[in-house]
């Protein structure tokens, strides 16, 4: 509450301070910006290992401003950013761990009648 | 043995060690964060998880389920592999038949982000304690909400009902649309994760429009005023936000890749 304790200071009682929104709309350009990009893409290119990288590529960009300037974990302690960020990290491996698998399932699924 | 007579009372232990004044009552805060905004972040964490355990559950599935290996204008449905995002999601409200790929999620994704927005505008007023502007934005923010609630009804209403065309199943029949146990689309579990992940997405929308609706009620009566901030605004904001965070990740599993 340090911010609000020092506009109070400055304001006459009953005096709102004026709005600061241009960080938000500059954030919410650079969001539908990554989306129009991903629909270029959706329709440029042929689905391939290259085309989905780039997709997830763009979904962590997208998902980084949401969080950092939305959700204002970026303007938080180095303490609480870590601890939402390292165990959120450990998905990773858990999710290119039981894909490998799934393609391995797959693979002996499809050969098993041939 | 006598009793020590000069124990202090219980109660009265938290005066007597003073100073045990503080944010959270032991003379500090931790993270630098209040109680309330920390369990949320907690909270969503643990969501994270269980979102995360939807999505990856959906990249193993579809692993092990064949790949349509022709160009995409030869596509067609079959139960025998996963089918291409954009021949299932092509139908646009008021427009029939037309095809308009991802067109419906893409004003879908528009619309949550905007209400993302319109959230963090709300928690900028509250912090300038401007009550009729967070008025104002927490509106937008249920108008928005609630519009995304909509569309995917109706998503999940075409999904169900299926494209006139239909698909052959195994038995000889044609089938229209899609339920648990069966789907024009493609293999069984693709209808499934579908239902699954958006309507898992869907209900957290759904709470997240009721709290918002608590927030405004609360707002209006004065409650935050009176209390001298708007911090409950800031912990339904993260939950809101999040709910975006996660529909991102939807979005690009389900629909992109």
């Amino acid at each position: 509450m340090a911010s609000h304790a020092t506009t109070e200071h400055t304001l006459a009682p009953g005096e709102i301070a004026k709005p600061n929104t241009a960080w938000i709309w500059r954030v919410f350009g650079i969001l539908v910006g990554i989306t129009a990009v991903e629909f270029v893409f959706v329709f440029l290119m042929h689905p391939s290992t290259l085309r989905n990288s780039i997709f997830i590529v763009l979904t962590i960009m997208k998902a980084f401003f949401i969080v950092a300037e939305f959700m204002h974990l970026k303007h938080e302690t180095k303490g609480l950013i870590w601890t939402i960020l390292v165990p959120v990290s450990l998905l990773i491996w858990l999710l290119v761990a039981l894909i490998t698998e799934g393609s391995f399932m797959g693979e002996v699924l499809q050969s098993m009648f041939k | 043995m006598a009793q020590p007579t000069t124990l202090p009372h219980p109660a009265a232990s938290a005066t007597h060690d003073a100073p045990r004044t503080g944010n959270w009552d032991g003379g500090n805060e931790p993270f630098k964060a209040s109680y309330g905004k920390l369990m949320m972040w907690f909270f969503l964490l643990s969501d994270a998880f269980t979102f995360a355990a939807f999505l990856t559950t959906y990249g193993m599935i579809r692993h092990k389920h064949e790949v349509f290996t022709g160009e995409a204008k030869d596509f067609v449905f079959s139960t025998r592999w996963w089918p291409i995002p954009d021949h299932v999601f092509n139908a646009f409200p008021g427009m029939g038949e037309a095809n308009v790929p991802l067109g419906f999620v893409a004003l879908m994704t528009m619309i949550l982000i905007l209400s993302s927005v319109t959230m963090v505008l709300a928690v900028e007023a509250g912090h300038r304690m401007d009550k009729a502007d967070v008025q104002k934005w927490l509106l937008w923010t249920i108008l928005f909400g609630s519009t995304f609630l909509a569309s995917q009804a109706w998503e999940w209403g075409h999904f169900i009902h299926g494209h006139t065309e239909g698909t052959v199943m195994a038995d000889g029949t044609v089938f229209h649309g899609a339920n648990l146990a069966m789907n024009q689309y493609g293999p069984v579990l693709f209808a499934d994760l579908f239902f699954f992940i958006t309507g898992f997405h869907g209900t957290h929308v759904f709470s997240g429009v009721c709290l918002l609706v608590w927030c405004f009620i609360a707002t209006t009566n004065g409650t935050f005023e009176k209390r001298g901030h708007y911090e409950m605004i800031e912990k339904i904001g993260l939950y809101w936000h999040f709910v975006d965070l996660v529909w991102v990740f939807v979005f690009t599993f389900f629909y992109l890749v």
